[in-house]
Parts: C-alpha cells; structure tokens; sequence
C-alpha cells in the first residue's frame, strides 16, 4: 500500500515538473548543426539567436523596399534602400534615424540616386555609395554634400561594357573598390581623386576537366572558331569588406566556381586564405544532385576578427574565426523571425550579427547565445595564444556541447603547454588532431625516461643477462641429449653446426 | 650435413637468401603447418599494423571495421599467388608442386610480417621526427620479402633468372584474372540469389491470398 502512495506520489511529481516545463525556447528557429572532423553534419548548439527584426516603420521612416546594404561606422548604421533610392543613417542600436539622403549636390548640381546596391562609410565620416541604376560611385558627407563622383572608367584596362557597381569599400588611404557582377577580373581600384587604378584581388578559375579540355582544343582552333568557344573566367567578385589591419575579404556568389569563394586578400592582391585546408560553407555530400552550392552574396569581418559569410541559397551564415575554423553555422530559409527570404548584406559587431533581407525588407538582429559568447571568449584566448586561460570557457563550451571538436583541440594545447602530458594525449586523441598527440606523447616520453630511466636500463639489461645465460643452459642440454645416440663424428658436425647457426 | 629440424630450417631458409630454399628443396624440407601459421600471423600482422598503429602516425576512420577487406589483403591474396603461380608455372615447365610454392611463398613473408608486427610496436614508441626509421624498417622487411619470394620461385621451379621474373609478371596477370572471375561469380551467384528470393517472395504473396 505504502509502495503504490509513493508511486503515485511520484507519478504526480513527474505530471507537475513536465507541465511546467517551459516549451522548447519559443525563439530557437532552426537545428542548430556544426561539421565533425569527417565533414559530416553533426547537432550542435546555437551561437546566435535572434533578437529581433527592424523594419522601415520600427525606425520611424518609411517601409524599406529592396534593402540591399547595410554599414556600420562609428556607431552608425548606413541603409542602403535600393527601392526608395535612398540611403537611411540609423542609430546603433536600431532604433530611429538621424538622416535620409536623397538628394546630393555636386558642384551645384542635384544628383539622385538610383537603387543603389552598396553604401560604405569611412572613419572620416565620408560616405560612398554604388549608385548602380546610374552607373557611377558618388563620395558624400551626411548632408548628402559630394565631392567625387566616379563614372565608367575610360581606359584600355577596362574591358567590360558596362559599369554597374553593386558594392562599395574605400580602404585607409582612401582608395575606393568597387565589386561588379560583370568584372572578372576583380574589384574594380579608384585612387582617392576617383582614377581608375586597375584591379584587385582576381579570383583564380578552377582546374577541372573540362577547363584543360578547352584549353587543349583552343590550342588548335584558330580564331574563328576560338570566338565560338567557351571561356573560362574567374568568378566576380561578389562583396568585400576590411579588418583593423587593413586586410580585405572578398567574397564571390559563383555557382559554377568553387575555389576563391572566400578570401583574405593582402595589399599585394594574394589570397592568404589560399594556402589553407579549408572549405567553406556547407560540405558537399555524396549525393552532389541534392546539394544546394552556397552562393555567398556579403561578408562582414568583426572587429575582433570573426567571420561571417552570408549565404544567399539557404539564407544562412557561416561564421569562422580569424584561422578559418568554423564555428557556427545559423538562419535558414522561412517566414519567422531569424529566417530569410533572401538576404542581402552582413554586418555585425563582437556580440552581434545584423543580416539584411531585400524581400522582407527588415535587418534581423541576432544576439550571441551563453554558449556563442563561451566559444568566442575560448577562441579569442587561444588565437592570442593564451592556451591556459582559455582552458576555463573551452571546459564551460564541452559542458553544453560535447561534439564541440575545437574544444577538445584547445584543451589538449594547453595540457600540452602546463605539462600535463598523459591528459593532453587523451583530449588530443578525442580530437583527432595528430600534431598535438604527437607533442603531447614525445614530452610524456621524455618524461617517462627521465623519470625511470635507472629501472628500465636494469631490466633491460637483466633480460638480456638471463637470455644469455638460458641460451647457453639450452645448448648444453641439447648437446647432452643428443651426444650418447650418435656417433663421435655426428656429434663433432652438430657442434659446428652450432657455431654455424651462431 | 644440413640436419636441421623443421624450425632451423625456417630461420636457415630466411637469413640465407639465395641458397635457402635451394638446400630446403634438396634436403625435401619444409612443413605445410608451418607454412599456414605464417599465413595466420599474415592476417594477424596486416589487421594490426592497420588498427593498433599509434595515433599520431596513421588516422583511421574509426566508425567502421569490416574483417573482410584484411582477409582479402592476406590471406586471399596469399591463396591466389599460389594458385596463380602453379596454374602459370605449370604450363611453364615449373617442377615446383602446389604445396612446395605454397611452403616456400609463405616463408617468404617471414620478413614483411615481422616489419609489420615491429612497426607496429615502433609506433608507440617513437615520434613523428623520428618516423623515417619506422619507414627503413618497413621498407628494409618488403625488400627482403621481395628477394625471398623471388628466390622463392626460382628454386621451387628451377627457373633462370629471367625465366622467373617471366613467372612473377605472368603471374600477377594470373592473379588479375582470378580476381576478376571471382568477382563476376560473385555477383552472378547474388543474382541467382536475389532470382531465387523474388521467387520465394512470390510465392509467399500467392499462398497467403
């Protein structure tokens, strides 16, 4: 009897506790996932959750009509509303606007702008906008008061026909890039007077099959037939933007390309990302029917060096830190809050990523999770080298994630520094990292033979004391068996037959 | 002269290339037991050297173990040699028998076994800088294989030396062939199989109705 009260008991209990339990976060939009060590998809925890979206109306102006770039400068945002032809200066937390420009002066003159695809903002306040429905880039201040305004470049360099800026960037010295779908052959280079300055940052083409098949037959053919053939150019370059050192990341939204995708360019036009095992974005599964290619349209570098690449196909974003690792993977495709139609531009800060949709016409904020911030404070610390310190967050990262691969590499790296050798070794093992494995098992070596060096070199040489003397106990008694049976002289051939053996 | 148990004769036939097998073949020496531990240790040595190798020198993919691809590597391999090697010799002029190939094959192996089952431990005990004597060690058992199996063909055959690398080349050809008969056996038969089973299937669907 007392056995079925308590049953009951408890069965009450459990009722209580599961009604009571809040409903699978109201705000979590999609499965959080994260590649494993094989390339394969595994579930992970979310980095980032979204906070809210901001439309038009929430900002105090107009409903936006085809967003197409967002900026943040100097605790400002710049919108870029290709619709309305105009761009719209925000507050930095979204919350009203301080300026609309539609109207421009230069040199007496009213400009308007037509869907313009890009606008940037530099630390000296100068605003730089590609104006693409007219063709031309226009350098203003706030007050929509323009100092430059660049046109299609009349130079032999340039090949293409059209000028149809879609993005902009100016770098410290004040050069402007400009990114155009129809250039191949880089971001188009102004010097600050607006002078045409050649090109940067060229992707390269990849080297498949049918690349070098062309290139073979166009060996033969002659010019007649070489213009009827297939060209192969490298993939445009889609977006771009500049870290604190002045480095910049360029991004291409090919479908047909998959090398270059991402880059890290230096002021030589190298890709310094090209030398790395990295791939970004979505692996490809065996099934490569069923694979959607990412299609990256912006990417956004934090101030403290993380990452993001917006994909335009699933509407998500890659985020990796400043050694290429990935480390979250977040939005989808959807109506909801956190869910896109189709984006259109990137920005964020170091606790927040916001992502412009040109057919919802809103800018998504989307906030760090505990787990988003952990990863980030672990991984700061341990790309500044910091191994120890980041033993602590990496600890708290494995707690709420398992699978978190990285982790267990940062952990075996500051095992490895303190000396806790035999620890470093199972965590580097976890992580299949063989690099760490191997440093960690040469100083647990060292250390074994330091420590027991005088125990091990006498049994060693015991052993080979004993072998010795039980090889020659055997002989004795082999000779011995086998003496009386056979004759003297058979007996004399086994003993050289012995000394042969030896 | 030459009295030596089956054992001795095991080491006198390994640590004497070039004459071993000839004083094996005129002393009528050698044991088929011995031959098929050899083989065993074969098989043994291969799924070791692939799965107990250490960590920091070789990644395998762990989710999965199948037995079948290392029977196939050893003792598959091992057994289409031979068969290979007596079916191509025969019409050579070989005097070799099947089983003195198949005893003198696997002595052979005595080496490349062993670099198997001490890379293995040499694993755990060295690091990667230290990685190329694992490589001599390994490379140093293959050749040494290699020179025994040669040997190993001249003699159970009596052949010259060309002769006998004639037999060797032919008889990896052999081997091919062999292979891919047995894999188009295979799938025939999982035809037949899968015929069979639709027919059973059939049936089922027939009688219960």
């Amino acid at each position: 009897m007392k056995g079925y009260i308590r049953t009951a008991a408890a069965l009450a209990a459990a009722v209580v506790c599961f009604a009571q339990a809040p409903p699978a976060s109201a705000r979590r939009t999609s499965d959080a996932y994260n590649y494993d060590r094989w390339g394969e998809a595994i579930p992970s925890q979310s980095g980032y959750t979204a906070l809210r979206s901001v439309s038009g109306s929430d900002l105090g102006t107009s409903a936006f009509s085809g967003l197409s770039d967002i900026c943040l400068c100097d605790g400002k945002f710049y919108i870029a509303d290709a619709g309305n032809n105009r761009i719209v200066i925000a507050d930095e937390k979204l919350e009203s606007i301080t300026a609309e420009l539609t109207e421009f002066d230069y040199r007496g003159e009213k400009l308007s702008i037509g869907n313009p695809g890009g606008v940037y903002a530099s630390e000296e306040g100068l605003v730089y906008i590609a104006d693409t429905g007219n063709s031309r880039i226009i350098r203003c201040d706030e007050e929509g008061n323009t100092d430059l305004v660049i046109t299609r470049p009349v130079s032999e360099q340039y090949t293409a026909v059209t000028f149809m800026p879609k993005r902009v960037l100016c770098d410290r010295a004040g050069f402007i890039y400009v990114a155009d779908e129809n250039v191949t052959s880089g971001a188009v280079m102004f010097d600050p007077e607006g002078n045409f300055r050649g090109y940067y940052g060229a992707n390269r083409v990849e080297q498949t099959g049918e690349v070098l098949r062309n290139y073979f037959w166009k060996f033969l053919a002659n010019d007649e037939m070489r213009r009827y053939m297939t060209n192969s150019v490298p993939a445009a370059v889609s977006s771009f933007d500049t870290d604190d050192s002045g480095f910049i990341y360029t991004c291409s939204s090919s479908l047909s390309q998959d090398v270059d995708k991402i880059k890290k360019v230096n002021a030589a036009g190298y890709n310094l990302f090209a030398d790395l095992d990295t791939h970004f974005g979505d692996m490809p599964s065996a099934d490569y029917s069923d694979y959607p290619q990412n299609s990256y349209v912006d990417i956004d570098v934090s101030p403290s060096g993380l990452i993001n690449c917006l994909d335009y196909t699933n509407g998500r974003i890659f985020q990796y830190d400043e050694d290429c690792n990935l480390l979250f993977i977040f939005g989808e495709k959807g109506y909801q809050l956190g869910t896109f139609r189709q984006v259109s531009a990137i920005e964020s800060t170091d606790e927040q990523v916001f992502v412009a949709d040109s057919q919802k016409n809103t800018i998504t904020v989307f906030g760090e999770t505990k787990f988003g911030e952990t990863v980030h404070r672990a991984t700061a610390l341990y790309n500044a080298g910091y191994y120890e310190e980041a033993l602590e967050p990496w600890f708290e990262v494995l707690r709420r994630d398992g699978n978190y691969r990285r982790a267990y590499m940062g952990i075996a790296s500051a095992y490895i520094n303190q000396g806790n050798y035999a620890d470093a070794m199972k965590y580097a093992k976890i992580a299949d990292s063989q690099w760490r494995y191997d440093r960690a098992f040469e100083g647990w070596r060292e250390r074994w033979i330091s420590r027991n060096f005088i125990p091990a070199a006498l049994v060693l040489l015991l052993a080979a004391a004993a072998a010795a003397v039980l090889k020659k106990i055997f002989r004795n008694r082999k000779l011995r068996s086998s003496a009386p049976e056979a004759v003297t002289a058979a007996a004399a051939e086994v003993t050289e037959e012995g000394a042969d053996d030896k | 002269m030459m009295d030596l148990s089956e054992k001795q004769w095991v080491k006198h036939a390994v640590m004497h290339p070039f004459e071993g097998f000839e004083d094996m073949r005129w002393k009528k020496s050698g044991s088929l037991k011995i031959s098929f531990a050899i083989v065993a240790l074969f098989f043994i040595g291969t799924v070791v050297h692939d799965r107990l190798y250490a960590f920091h020198f070789m990644n395998s993919y762990d989710r999965l173990f199948n037995i079948v691809p290392y029977i196939v590597k050893s003792i598959v391999i091992f057994a289409a040699w031979v068969t290979a090697n007596w079916s191509v010799c025969t019409l050579l002029d070989g005097e070799g028998t099947l089983r003195r190939i198949c005893i003198f094959s696997s002595y052979a192996l005595i080496p490349y076994v062993a670099s198997q089952f001490l890379t293995t431990i040499m694993s755990h005990l060295l690091v990667n800088d230290e990685g190329v004597f694992i490589s001599c060690v390994y490379a140093a058992g293959l050749i040494w294989s290699g020179v025994l199996m040669f040997n190993a063909v001249k003699t159970a055959h009596q052949y010259s030396v060309l002769k006998t690398a004639a037999a060797v080349v032919l008889t990896v050809a052999g081997m091919l062939v062999m292979m891919f008969l047995l894999v188009l056996v295979m799938s025939l038969f999982q035809k037949v199989g899968i015929f069979i089973y639709s027919i059973y299937t059939e049936l089922q669907y027939r009688f219960r109705v």
